[in-house]
């Protein structure tokens, strides 16, 4: 629990999940959030939660496109 | 000024074609992963297959105008979410400004609520249907970015340049369009009540 004016460095971790996951953080911020999950189980159950979360919706929403519609692709290549 | 010789043209006509082949070839390489990202901007397969030939039409007509060396995928896509606006074939919606207060451990907080959260098996709670059909319910504006960057993997920095936005935008819509796809996702989650 935070007392004082001290940010609770579990929100702090909180602000910083997307950012992490997205590899988007100075090397100082990602050592920070790193150092935070090493002695938090709290934030690093929702850290996994977040990345297995991620990768489910990705491969969730992936359809490949059909042979058909490479073959029009291809097709619309300047002849030779 | 270079020198022009009779064999100087139809050398330099060789060359063109050449470059031109490789660049189809490059751009029809990255047609897959280019689809994915189209087919989750749109609503239907048809729309994102008469998209993705129009982006292709058009990157083989102006070729010329990519730098090599450059980004391609994020070239073709930034013709891709152009053409998807001009051709207005969004449903234009008013943006969301329900408020959104949760944080982002919302989801897992309100799963854990309503039974067991096991962090490692989201599957258990929810169906592909369910992360599709939320998706689709992310405002435009947010689920572009969010499809950039969660399902084509590109940086903020690529997503801005893609959309033509600041990186701040990016930013601020891809924390909104998360929120917005969590609680989408917690309305129809297996068990979750919330």
């Amino acid at each position: 629990m935070a007392l004082g004016f001290e940010p609770d460095p579990c929100e702090k971790c909180e602000e910083m999940l997307q950012p992490y996951l997205d590899r988007e953080l100075s090397d100082a911020e990602r050592a920070e959030a790193e150092k935070h999950l090493d002695t938090c189980s709290y934030c690093r159950k929702r850290y996994r939660f977040e990345a297995e979360l991620r990768r489910f919706v990705r491969q969730a929403a992936v359809e490949e496109m059909t042979p058909d519609l490479k073959a029009k692709l291809a097709a619309l290549r300047t002849p030779l | 000024m270079s020198e022009t010789t009779p064999e100087a043209e139809p050398r330099k006509l060789a060359e063109e074609a050449r470059d031109r082949v490789r660049f189809e070839e490059e751009a029809l390489a990255l047609a897959d992963q280019v689809y994915r990202v189209a087919r989750r901007l749109v609503s239907t397969r048809e729309e994102a297959e008469d998209l993705m030939q129009e982006t292709y039409a058009r990157a083989f007509r102006s070729w010329q105008s990519y730098q090599p060396g450059t980004n391609l995928r994020a070239w073709l896509l930034r013709i891709l979410t152009n053409l998807n606006i001009d051709r207005g074939r969004r449903v234009q919606r008013s943006p969301d400004l329900q408020p959104l207060e949760e944080g982002d451990y919302f989801l897992y907080n309100k799963l854990e609520e309503n039974g067991e959260t096991d962090e490692d098996r989201v599957d258990r709670r929810l169906s592909q249907d369910d992360a599709v059909a939320a998706l689709s319910e992310v405002p435009h504006d947010f689920r572009d970015v969010l499809v950039l960057v969660d399902i084509g993997d590109f940086s903020y920095a690529d997503a801005a340049q893609i959309l033509d936005i600041p990186i701040g935008t990016v930013m601020s819509r891809l924390h909104r369009g998360r929120r917005i796809l969590k609680r989408e996702l917690a309305d129809r989650a297996v068990g979750s009540n919330v």
